[in-house]
């Protein structure tokens, strides 16, 4: 069947089975590769995307879901900018290690400072439970967090 | 070569440095901004649907059985199905065992866990590999099993592996002095046995390989591992080719921990393998599910340790049993058990010791390398015993460590002299003062009553660096200064997350070189560089770089002595930084860096230059239990604080002091992140992480719903990490391994933080709240 | 890419109405609502249905109304929708409690109220907290509507009182005044992840005894439960740890296995 769906801004059409999910369809059929394939399971958080502007997993999402909605990876955000003061805070503290979780993390931090720009700790540690990250114990993405709430405030 | 490029004299040379440009900074990894915009490119991203093969493993649905039969006639019916390939198909030798010749990669007459591999199935597209997967037939004669260590250990009825004989893989001993005697001298003894878990690695990114078919024979992998020129060799030796036919490409990886060290060769030579049988680009890559029940686990051990001390409170003797579980296959298990048999005291002086390691054959998945390497077990068991003898001798915990911890000029209980690089007792010593240890211990020591009660223990430990005993270990790197300036480093360590080939690689070479940071790139993970060794043991920098640091040395050299023949002085006064060379003597004396690089090329100085080391090692003797057994030691103390729900048996890691005797801190930003990660990831071991094993031995938990690790709630506060820079000689600029060493003791000091809450002895992990609750209840 | 679900029809419904007709004509369908748990189950091989009847555009099932004495939430309200209403948080605060410690932000903001009660997972974390609200639960089918108590909606693991013609359509919670709520949930690890037991209770406290005790519990039962015992052998007693204590055994009497 054929979804329609704008992906990053632009609309696509892609022919899909109802039985794939979001996740093979951008990283296999449309080359999206920043969404990473971690669990499969709605579990740890390296395929996030934002639907509708919402940080969700693409691996538990069907395709036909997403017929009429909108998609967004990093991509996206690289295009046209505002995630700059968020890239640059994980860069500068050292929140990235491996790095296969980091763009998760950066699209449901995104959102979250959107709702929230001046969040305390206890609600940024909430809003990263569903991303998962195996090498920095989280400390430095916390602070990226932090770092990037106050320069996102002040520039 | 010449004497002026000597390693022994350029690396004393550079030891001797007091002012940096970039080393000791939080310099910025090269990776950061292109991983964070998902730029960076894994394994599975190489991956072209349609353009190459899908090859999908068929496991053992048996712990212990003979195949009778693989019958493959219904799978290769299906349309697109290419090959359903076993152990008779392998052109070369079906053998990887990496310490013992034990391990087939197919499985060869027959399985040893559920999850051994038996057939390789190859298809045109993903979907029809799983479906002609499951119509593979495979025919077992069951045999009997064993899934216990120690009765494992016992039993010749049933063997693992018939041709051994026994059920027991490997032994392992250290004796010193005479423990029969330094018992009688103690006036305390303990005894007790430990019992630790299997953990899983759990990095984010399975395992995966795509191998490409070249032109006169060739073969291209890429693939997840953590030492490309191990994974080649192994590729080589599975499908019969020589090594110089085989590339190895290790492009970013999604963590490894050490699980891509043992599973990276062989889900290269299972690529490599269908790549090579069927002529067509072939990629592999493991579900979580497979990733969890078939690569190798940090080991479940039982040890029995008894130790005693003097009314002194000097250590006296130790006696240790260490077991581990070893499963079908020992692959590095015997490395493992050298490590921790090594390290059995801690890192401590004691006189009398005898320790014996056993790995144990079982019908379970087998024990493999993770980050600690058979360290973290008998830390945990090693640094219970000091805290129960404290408590005999009526002494405070730290202040009975301190009396005891290793200084320069003591020896090992292998008998090896330390002659430098100890500052462990230093780092004990301002840990426990920043952490407010005292105050804290008394305080909680009193609190006993209420629903939560909160606790804080210690945990010191050691980890020796680089291979164990004599075993030969050599840095090397090749560095070229490109006629544009720029400078490009090859190097076999891996990047895994770790950071150092782009981070601190860069700073050494931009440190020696004199050269803008932003000039040097490292090309990693490539059998393209000379042999680095293998990202393992803490050593990417300690070791690993020493070949960066050497080769810029000798370019160093070179240009100090281009320099000053440009600039009619000495090249002892030549100063390299900021982008230009110049007289430290007359500094309007100068030339900028890429004109000097210019005027190499144009006088026929040579721009590359390789920095092969090779570490002088001492002997050990396996018989007598005695010799040489590291280089140097990195040296790490944590210290825990816990709040225990006595209701539900919750225990929560509310804080973590990390403090770190590891030579040159090159990086501190990474070098952070390093211990924090580690920290976590031991906490997580500690209280959360294990698998479940039906009796059939099969993991029953092979998900991340029910394989649970920690999430940012749960992660502690985590404080800024206590230094000791105890420089090293050999290593670049002083330094010594930082990697695995705050998971080292995060399951003694937790472990012991609870005890101290609870006023009850923990011998075993992990801390669930069920685990806990019935402790509680058990006291009560 | 692995787990292999097998081929399915899709349908989307946009209306109530269409959506119960459609379920009156098929046999082995599957209602998508957010789809988080069902997508699970479909890869896992939980089940096998022929069609799934995408409903997540049925936005008249979308709302959380304040009728004064109760609430009305429609049955496709998100996690996060509920997490984030001023207000349940002001007149059913033991389900945001609740509600915010299931799963994670991107879970809560695709699955729905409805789902997880229709999924009737003996781990639901939303069912306890609205068993001790005593929540109504309208169901729907193209023959009409019907009203059933939360508390006599389980009927098993994975089974509840729903027709497979019939839709759960609104939760009706009634708002109790003067009233204490909390919910705890114990699980492996601090957050996203399930339930080994989360209790909510209810009670209200008149002259320093308990005038009313609600007591609900997951994963301790192949459907969540009430623990009757307990809560009546509290009422009418005074309101200290030490009577808490010893009627808190007396939840084994509704937990089993034991």
């Amino acid at each position: 069947m054929e979804v329609f769906f704008k992906l990053n801004g632009q609309p696509v059409k892609v022919d899909v089975k109802p039985n794939e999910v979001l996740l093979d369809v951008l990283r296999l059929k449309l080359g999206i590769k920043s969404v990473k394939r971690g669990c499969e399971r709605a579990e740890c958080g390296t395929c996030t995307v934002l639907l509708d502007g919402k940080p969700t997993y693409s691996c538990m999402i069907l395709a036909p879901y997403v017929n009429g909605r909108e998609v967004a990876t990093i991509e996206y955000l690289k295009e046209n900018g505002e995630l700059k003061p968020l890239v640059e805070a994980f860069a500068d503290v050292g929140a990235v290690q491996c790095g296969f979780c980091t763009p998760g993390f950066l699209l449901t931090v995104y959102a979250f400072l959107k709702k929230n720009p001046s969040p305390t700790r206890e609600e940024i540690k909430k809003a990263i439970e569903g991303n998962l990250c195996r090498c920095t114990g989280y400390k430095k993405i916390i602070e990226a967090i932090e770092l990037a709430s106050k320069k996102m405030k002040s520039g | 070569m010449s004497a002026a490029e000597d390693p022994y004299t350029l690396m004393e040379k550079w030891l001797k440095a007091k002012e940096f440009l970039v080393v000791g900074k939080g310099v910025r990894r090269a990776d950061a901004i292109e991983k964070a915009l998902g730029m960076a490119r894994y394994v599975e991203d190489f991956y072209m649907p349609g353009h190459m093969l899908f090859v999908k493993q068929v496991l053992s649905t048996e712990p212990h059985a003979r195949i009778l039969g693989v019958d493959a006639s219904k799978a290769l019916e299906i349309p697109g199905v290419e090959g359903v390939f076993t152990a008779k198909d392998i052109p070369g030798e079906n053998q990887v065992g990496y310490a013992l010749p034990d391990q087939p990669l197919l499985a060869d007459g027959k399985v040893r866990f559920v999850g051994d591999l038996v057939a390789l199935v190859a298809a045109r597209d993903f979907d029809t590999a799983i479906r002609a997967a499951e119509e593979v037939r495979i025919k077992y004669e069951p045999l009997p099993y064993v899934l216990d260590p120690l009765e494992a250990m016992k039993r010749t009825d049933v063997l693992v592996h018939e041709e051994v004989g026994s059920n027991i893989a490997f032994r392992t001993k250290v004796r010193k002095g005479n423990v029969e005697e330094g018992f009688a001298k103690s006036d305390v003894i303990v005894e007790n046995e430990y019992r630790t878990h299997h953990q899983d690695h759990l990095y984010l990114e399975t395992e995966g390989a795509l191998a490409l078919p070249e032109l006169g024979d060739r073969l291209t992998v890429i693939s997840a591992g953590q030492y490309p020129h191990l994974v080649r060799a192994i590729v080589s030796r599975v499908v019969g080719l020589p090594e110089s036919h085989v590339k190895v490409i290790i492009p970013y990886m999604g963590g490894g921990f050490g699980g891509k060290d043992d599973e990276g060769p062989l889900v290269a030579a299972k690529a490599a393998l269908v790549a090579r049988l069927t002529g067509k680009p072939s990629f592999l890559l493991y579900t979580r599910e497979e990733s969890l029940i078939m690569h190798p686990k940090r080991e479940a051990t039982v040890i029995k340790y008894k130790s005693g001390a003097s009314k002194d409170g000097k250590l006296q003797a130790i006696d240790v049993q260490i077991i581990h579980d070893t499963g079908a296959f020992t692959n590095r298990g015997p490395f493992i058990l050298w490590r921790a048999t090594v390290h059995a005291s801690g890192p401590y002086k004691v006189p009398h010791a005898k320790v014996d390691g056993y790995c144990i054959y079982t019908n379970k998945v087998y024990q493999g390398s993770y980050r600690g390497f058979g360290n973290p077990s008998v830390q945990f068991a090693a640094e219970a015993q000091m805290d129960r003898l404290a408590e005999k001798l009526g002494m405070d915990p730290v202040d009975f460590r301190l009396k005891n911890l290793l200084r320069p000029g003591d020896t090992t209980i292998t008998n090896q002299l330390l002659d430098h690089s100890v500052g462990v007792a230093d780092a004990v010593a301002k840990l426990a003062e920043t952490a407010g240890w005292r105050e804290k211990r008394e305080r909680y020591s009193k609190e006993n009553g209420g629903r939560y009660r909160k606790g804080i223990g210690i945990g010191v430990a050691w980890h020796g660096i680089s291979t164990s005993r004599g075993v030969p270990d050599w840095s090397n790197a090749l560095v070229k200064i490109e006629k544009d300036g720029s400078v490009s480093v090859h190097t076999g360590i891996v990047e895994m997350g770790q950071g150092s080939p782009v981070s601190s690689h860069r700073q050494i070479a931009a440190e020696i070189l004199g050269a803008p940071i932003d000039l040097v790139t490292v090309d990693f993970g490539t059998t393209d560089a000379p042999d680095t060794g293998a990202t393992h043991a803490s050593r990417g920098t300690s070791i690993g770089a020493i070949g960066v640091y050497v080769a810029s040395a000798k370019l160093r050299e070179r240009l100090n002595r281009l320099a000053a023949e440009l600039l009619e002085t000495s090249p002892d006064d030549i100063v390299i930084k900021d982008g230009k060379a110049y007289a430290r003597s007359n500094p309007s004396k100068s030339i900028s860096w890429k004109d000097l690089i210019k005027e190499a090329y144009a006088r026929g100085v040579e721009m590359s230059a390789t920095g092969y080391f090779f570490l002088p090692k001492g002997k050990f003797d396996d018989q007598k239990g005695q010799g040489y057994a590291y280089p140097a030691f990195s040296y790490v103390a944590m210290i825990a604080e816990v709040e225990v729900d006595t209701y539900t048996g919750k225990v929560r890691v509310l804080r973590i002091w990390p403090g770190l005797a590891a030579g040159k801190i090159i990086n501190p930003t990474q070098v952070e992140g390093q211990v924090e990660g580690a920290a976590v990831q031991g906490m997580g071991y500690a209280l959360m992480e294990q698998f479940v094993f039906d009796d059939k031995g099969r993991i029953l938990n092979a998900d991340m719903t029910d394989y649970v690790i920690p999430t940012a709630l749960d992660a502690p506060e985590i404080m800024k990490p206590v230094y000791v820079e105890d420089i090293f000689k050999y290593g670049p600029f002083g330094a010594k391994g930082v990697g695995e060493m705050a998971l080292i003791p995060a399951p003694a000091a937790i472990a012991n933080a609870v005890s101290n809450a609870l006023g009850i002895k923990v011998t075993k992990l992990p801390l669930t709240s069920e685990n806990v609750y019935f402790l509680i209840k058990g006291k009560r | 890419m692995f787990y292999r679900i097998p081929e399915i029809n899709y349908i989307y419904v946009s209306k109530l109405d269409e959506a119960l007709e459609v379920l009156h004509t098929l046999d082995n369908a599957r209602v998508l609502a957010g789809g988080t748990d069902l997508v699970m189950d479909l890869k896992i091989g939980r089940i096998r249905p022929e069609t799934i009847v995408d409903i997540s555009r049925v936005d008249e099932l979308k709302y959380i109304k304040d009728e004064g004495d109760y609430l009305r939430i429609g049955a496709l309200t998100t996690l996060q929708d509920i997490v984030e209403s001023s207000l349940v948080r002001a007149k059913a605060p033991v389900l945001v409690k609740a509600v915010n410690e299931m799963a994670s932000w991107q879970v809560r903001n695709v699955a729905t109220i409805g789902g997880n009660l229709c999924n009737a997972s003996p781990a639901a974390d939303s069912a306890p907290p609205l068993m001790v609200l005593e929540a109504r639960l309208i169901l729907a089918s193209r023959e009409g509507e019907r009203e059933v108590p939360i508390t006599q909606f389980f009927k098993g693991p994975r089974k509840t009182e729903l027709r497979k013609d019939e839709l759960l359509k609104e939760i009706i919670i009634p708002y109790e005044r003067g009233s204490g709520q909390h919910y705890i949930k114990l699980g492996r690890r601090d957050a996203f992840t399930l339930s080994i037991v989360s209790v909510a209770a209810l009670v209200k406290v008149s002259n320093g005894k308990f005038s009313d005790v609600r007591i609900a519990l997951n994963s301790v039962a192949p459907t969540p439960v009430r623990a009757y015992d307990a809560e009546n052998a509290l009422k009418g007693r005074e309101v200290n740890l030490e009577n808490i204590e010893n009627v808190s055994k007396l939840v084994l009497n509704s937990i089993s296995p034991q």
